[in-house]
Parts: C-alpha cells; sequence; structure tokens
C-alpha cells in the first residue's frame, strides 16, 4: 500500500495546482478554493496513511525516469524517519495555511494563480523530501525555487514586490550552483546519484573531498535557508501575502537547507572540517538573526530575521551531527513559526494593512484569540521553559555542548546569547503589539476564521515539546523513531547535566522576558517617544541587518553594473553594433555612388558598353603583344 | 583577285567604329541610332565573308545570311518601337526616355 499512498501524496498536489493553473479562471471560485484545500489535505491524509503503514526505512521505486550507460536515475522515493516526519509536518502545517489564504486572500482577483502557485509549491517540496535520487530532489529544490519566486512577487505591479522575489530567485540560484557542481561531483565519484547509496560510500573517498563536498552542499543550504552570507533574500521576501512568508519560513522552502545537510550527513558527516563549517554558519546566522530582529520596525520583518535566526540553530545542530535534535526543531518551529505568521497576518488585516510595530498596541483585548495564540508562539520562539521551542532549542544546545571541544562550546556560548537576545526581541514584538493602550481594529468575518486555523498551531507549539523529551523524562519519541538513521552515535550527557543545561537555558530566557518587559512593557511610552526619532548608530546598524545588503551593493552589485554599462555602451553598442551599423552604412554607400550611374539614359549606357569593350580589347591587345 | 584579309578586316573595323560612332554621337534620333547599329552589324557580317572567303570554309557566309535574317527581324521589330515611343511622348530624342533611371 505504501507505493500508493506516496504517489497519491504527490500527486495530489500537483493536480491541484496544474487544474487550478489550467481551468482556475474558469471554474467558480468557491470551487477552486475547495479544490486546492481538499488537494493539500488528502495529500496530508496519504502522508498519516503512510506514517501508520511505516514499518522501516524503504525504498520504493515508483518508475524509470532515464538510463543511459552507467547514469540511472529511477523515480524513486526514500521513507525513512527523517523524511516521514517531514512530509507529516508539510502536510498538516500547509494544509492549515491553505485554509487560512482562503480567507486571507478573499478580496483579491487572482486566486486561480495563488492557489496553483500554493499547490504546487507543495508538491516541490514533497518531492525535494521524498526524492531518493539526488537529480528528483533537486526538482524539487528548483520547483520550491521557482514557486516562492512567482509567490513573492505575487503582488508583481509593484516594482518592489518584483524585485524582491527576483532577489529571492538570484540569492537562492548561487546555492543552487553549488548544489549542481556537487551533483556532477558526487557522480563522477561515486557513479550513482542514490543518496542511499552515496551515504554509504563515503569512507571510500578522502577527507579532503568530503570535505569539499560537505561545503558545496552547505553554500547550497545556504542559499535556500537563508544563512550567512546569502542571507539577504529573507526579510525581503516579506512582500509576498502573509500566508507565503508563514510557507516560506514555517513548512517548507528554508528547511529545505536544512534537510538537505540531514540527509547527506551520513556522507559529508566523516568530515570534521565540513562539520565545522555548518555549525559556524549556523551559529554565526543564528546570531545574526536574531540582533537584527531586535531593531525591525516591520512585524513581518522581526519574524523574517527570527526564521533565520531559527534556521541558523538547526543548522547548528546539524553541524553538531544531531540530527534528530535539528529535525525536532525543525518541526516545532515550522508549528511556532507558521502559528507567529499567520498570527502575524491576522493582526495585519485587522490593523488595515499596516505593518509598523510602533503603530500597533492594545490588541490583546481588541482580538483575545490572536493575542493568546501569538503569545504561545512568541514563548516558543523564545524559549520559554516547557514550551516545545523551549525543548527543541535545547537538545540543540546540549548537543552543541556535549561534541566538546572550544570551537563547539564557543558556539554554545554564542547559542546561549542568541537565546537571550531571541527571548528578548519576542517579548519585545509581544509587548509593542498587544500591549499599551485600547487598539482599534477592523474586523471582518473572514478574521473569526483565520484566528480559528492558529488554535491548532498553538497547541502543536505548545506541546511540541512531547515529541522528544530529554531523557530524564522518560526520553522522547523522536529519538526512539530516529535511532534508526545512520548516524546517531552521539555522545549522551547525564542527566545531571542535561538538567544543569536546561536550567541555564530557562534563566536566560526567563531574563529576555525580563529585560523586555521593562523596556518595553513598562517603559512603552518611552520607547515609542524614541521611535519617533530617526534610528542611529548601532540601532540602525542592526535595523538594515549589519549594512549586509549595502555591502553587496557596493561590493557585488555596483561593480556589476558599471561592468554591464561598460559593456552595454561600449563593446555592445560602440563597437559590435558600431561596426555593424558602419558595414551597412559603407555597402549602401557604395550602393548609392553606382546608382548614380545608371542614369535612364541610353546614351550612358551604350558609353559605358563602348567603354568596357574598349577596356576588353586593350587588355587582350596587351596580352596579344 | 583576292583581297587580303588585313585589307577587310581594316575596312569592317573602320566601318565598326564609324557605327559605334554614329550610335553614340547621334542619339538625338533613334532611328540614327538604329542605323548606327546596321552598320556594326554589316562590318562584323563583312568580317564573317572575309574570314569565310579566307579559309574557304562556308561557315562565315551562312553565319552572315542568318544574320542579314536576324537583322531585318530586329528592324521591323525596333522601327514599331519607334513609332510607339514617338506616339508616347512626340519626340525621338533618346535623352528624354529615362524612365529606367535607378
Amino acid at each position: 500500500m505504501l507505493p500508493i499512498y506516496l504517489t497519491f501524496m504527490l500527486l495530489l498536489p500537483l493536480l491541484g495546482g496544474l487544474t487550478c493553473a489550467v481551468a482556475g479562471r474558469k471554474l467558480p471560485r468557491a470551487l477552486v478554493e475547495v479544490l486546492a484545500c481538499a488537494t493539500v489535505w488528502g495529500s496530508f491524509a496519504c502522508a498519516v496513511l503512510a506514517a501508520a503503514a511505516y514499518t522501516g526505512p524503504q525504498v520504493i521505486t515508483l518508475a524509470d525516469w532515464f538510463a543511459s550507460f552507467d547514469l540511472a536515475i529511477p523515480i524513486s522515493l526514500y521513507l525513512d524517519p527523517l523524511s516521514l516526519s517531514m512530509v507529516v509536518m508539510i502536510g498538516f502545517v500547509c494544509g492549515l495555511i491553505h485554509v487560512y489564504s482562503v480567507f486571507y486572500m478573499r478580496d483579491d482577483e487572482d486566486y486561480a494563480r495563488y492557489f496553483a502557485l500554493l499547490n504546487l509549491f507543495v508538491f516541490a517540496m514533497l518531492t525535494l523530501v521524498l526524492g531518493e535520487t539526488l537529480p528528483l530532489l533537486y526538482l524539487g529544490w528548483e520547483g520550491v525555487g521557482f514557486c516562492s519566486y512567482l509567490l513573492i512577487g505575487f503582488w508583481y505591479s509593484d516594482p518592489n514586490n518584483a524585485d524582491a522575489g527576483r532577489k529571492a530567485f538570484i540569492t537562492t540560484r548561487i546555492g543552487d550552483v553549488a548544489l549542481m557542481i556537487a551533483l556532477a561531483w558526487l557522480f563522477q565519484l561515486f557513479g550513482t546519484l542514490s543518496i542511499t547509496k552515496a551515504n554509504g560510500m563515503g569512507f571510500l573517498m578522502p577527507g579532503s573531498v568530503i570535505t569539499m563536498l560537505g561545503i558545496l552542499f552547505l553554500i547550497a543550504a545556504m542559499g535556500k535557508s537563508a544563512q550567512m552570507p546569502l542571507m539577504v533574500w529573507l526579510p525581503d521576501a516579506m512582500a509576498g501575502p502573509t500566508p507565503v512568508s508563514a510557507m516560506i519560513h514555517a513548512a517548507t522552502m528554508v528547511t529545505a537547507g536544512v534537510y538537505l545537510l540531514a540527509r547527506l550527513l551520513p556522507l559529508i558527516g566523516s568530515s570534521h572540517a565540513a562539520l565545522a563549517a555548518i555549525s559556524v554558519t549556523g551559529g554565526l546566522t543564528a546570531f545574526y538573526g536574531a540582533t537584527c530582529a531586535l531593531a525591525q520596525r516591520d512585524l513581518k520583518r522581526v519574524l523574517a530575521y527570527s526564521t533565520i535566526s531559527q534556521i541558523g540553530y538547526m543548522m547548528l545542530g546539524v553541524g553538531a551531527g544531531a540530527v534528530t535534535a535539528a529535525t525536532f526543531h525543525l518541526l516545532v518551529h515550522a508549528f511556532f513559526k507558521a502559528l507567529l505568521f499567520l498570527g502575524a497576518g491576522c493582526v495585519i488585516a485587522a490593523m488595515h494593512h499596516e505593518q509598523d510595530i510602533y503603530k500597533m498596541g492594545g490588541l490583546r483585548r481588541s482580538l483575545p484569540v490572536t493575542f493568546w495564540s501569538f503569545l504561545t508562539g512568541a514563548a516558543c520562539l523564545a524559549g520559554i521553559p516547557l514550551t516545545g521551542g523551549f525543548f527543541s532549542k535545547d537538545s540543540i544546545l546540549l548537543a552543541v555542548w556535549l561534541k566538546g571541544g572550544v570551537l563547539y562550546q564557543a558556539l554554545y556560548l554564542l547559542g546561549l546569547l542568541t537565546a537571550l537576545i531571541t527571548a528578548f526581541y519576542s517579548f519585545r514584538l509581544m509587548f509593542l503589539v498587544f500591549g499599551g493602550g485600547n487598539g482599534h481594529v477592523h474586523r471582518s468575518s473572514g478574521l473569526t476564521v483565520m484566528q480559528v486555523v492558529l488554535i491548532p498551531l498553538a497547541i502543536l507549539g505548545l506541546f511540541g515539546g512531547l515529541l522528544d523529551l530529554p531523557s530524564y523524562l522518560g526520553g522522547g519519541y523522536l529519538s526512539g523513531f530516529f535511532a534508526t538513521l545512520p548516524v546517531t552515535d552521539l555522545p549522551t550527557g547525564s542527566h545531571e547535566q542535561e538538567i544543569v543545561l536546561q536550567v541555564v537555558a530557562g534563566i536566560v530566557a526567563l531574563l529576555g522576558l525580563l529585560v523586555a518587559y521593562f523596556r518595553y512593557g513598562k517603559g512603552r511610552a518611552e520607547r515609542m517617544r524614541e521611535a519617533q526619532a530617526q534610528p542611529s548608530g548601532l540601532f540602525a546598524f542592526l535595523a538594515q541587518g549589519w549594512y549586509f545588503d549595502k555591502l553587496y551593493h557596493l561590493v557585488l552589485i555596483r561593480p556589476y553594473q558599471a561592468c554591464a554599462g561598460f559593456l552595454s555602451e561600449r563593446v555592445d553598442r560602440g563597437v559590435i553594433d558600431a561596426s555593424v551599423d558602419g558595414l551597412s552604412a559603407g555597402v549602401g554607400g557604395v550602393g548609392r555612388l553606382f546608382g548614380r550611374w545608371s542614369t535612364g539614359k541610353v546614351a550612358v549606357y551604350l558609353i559605358s558598353f563602348a567603354a568596357g569593350g574598349a577596356l576588353i580589347l586593350c587588355y587582350l591587345a596587351w596580352l596579344a603583344l | 583577285m583576292s583581297v587580303p584579309l588585313s585589307h577587310v578586316l581594316i575596312v569592317a573595323s573602320l566601318m565598326f567604329a564609324m557605327g559605334l560612332g554614329c550610335v553614340v554621337a547621334w542619339r538625338a534620333n533613334v532611328i540614327m541610332m538604329l542605323i548606327g547599329i546596321e552598320i556594326m552589324l554589316n562590318a562584323v557580317m563583312l568580317t564573317f565573308v572575309g574570314g569565310s572567303a579566307h579559309w574557304g570554309i562556308a561557315d562565315g557566309q551562312l553565319f552572315s545570311l542568318m544574320l542579314m535574317a536576324l537583322t531585318s527581324a530586329e528592324v521591323s521589330l525596333a522601327l514599331a518601337m519607334v513609332v510607339y515611343l514617338h506616339r508616347r511622348k512626340q519626340t525621338v530624342n533618346t535623352d528624354q526616355f529615362d524612365s529606367m533611371k535607378g
């Protein structure tokens, strides 16, 4: 039965997407909406059935794709704990986002395009996760990038939105190039593109080759998962509709890079240098994202930077070899980040599309459901003890600490500092948006349903910790489930160690909450006054994302534009066009010159004829003499 | 009595040159140009006949007979066209007919 479930899991969103794309405009709106939601929920149902029928890691070959010489790429899917937990999460979160979208996009005329892309997005992500061969994974990888490009630039009539879409596409493409190189190299090395086979052949190669492969995969993941230094696209990706942001940030797209590295960890995990590079990238990005989120004014940008930061944690976890912890955080993060984004969508819809958090306030009473859900999400993000985010983030930090060594202990401290900042900015957001005086909101019938969607996510985020409790509380479901994965030979700490680390993490989170309370809860009026002024110094540095955009503009875009300008002005127009123009002008001139000869007068022709004859005679005479 | 070939050729070239001169110079009248062409053709025929006599082969004479037939046909056509052209522009000056100007 498993192949049937998997086939339908993939085909349903594809069919839904294609139907919406081809006939969406002809069909009534309600039908398109029902179709889009039903296909994703159907896909989720298939994922659940597959999970029920799951017995062990299994490669399922559905069909032959192409096979020539020694290159054989079947359409085969790989179901193991990693991909299974991912597809269940993707189906569920995307299903909720689809339902939410129906109400969020109620006034948009372009519903057919929207739902078609949303469905295709789900299909691409599922292909990415389930693909057993790297080309299949790559197809999903590119499909996700393509759909995100179109969805970020969904309201393309505003050039800023279209630019944001292009920025996302081009930036992730840099990573895709690395992935393409890695794929070609992998095939050249191992003669196979099957993930399971390649994972088992890592020991055949010298360490340096594995390190290089690891770095290439890391660059690919940097692009897709918005890690340093390719993270600049994610804050701008906020230009899309809010449910799309929720989808990109929570269930799909940005998790793809983490998934890729976790999937290939058996191959690249033997290289300590590659792992260290992954950890350092993750740690630095986590810190970067958290600091930038401190100074943002746009509600969605705060969340975007928090995503960058949280994905950084996951990378850190993968780098420490803790696939379980990273996946655990990935799943819990998917729930609470979707919750936060959808909650933000409710807030934005209720505030007449105002996104400046300094202009909000007092939504605690006017939007109670959103408030409580958002509070849950923020608590998870901040890692307040006993929420899902606390356990998942802590399991990553624990793994990093247990990995040992100066580098990992420094990364642990950086992670802890990041956790403090995270708690601070999460509650800064809470206090600014929901605290303070009474806020006026704009209610609509759609808002009620949109708020209802938040509730299951809030529950999952809050109790997500139950998925994988620390071992002193009896151990986790996820750890046992993941035990079949090839890499689980991690050092396990004693219970005391775990408890101490969790207490430290809990104190840090509560400390952040406390500071945020004093600064933005009690000192709210003062902060509001400060916000009127132009940001300066450190604040502007953080608000601008460490000026990375400006740096890239200076280092990459300006020279590129200058080079393009030179090539266009001087080389293309100056040399190539000019020479072609000159040639045509010369030919035309010569033609006009000779054209003057044909006067139409018979006499001129006769004289010319006679002169020509005379010339020939002279030549013959000269030859004869 | 036989005329040397060179004499025949000299007379023929002189005739050809005069015919050409007539065609080039007398362009105010199409008919005079046609006469010039006839003179040139006659020079050619003279050359053929002279060559035929010199080598004792009848080919040249045959060819000049053919040329006579051809010329008569050509002249009748050309004169018809002259009449037509004269009707169009009331003139036989070739310089007036320059509609072929490129």
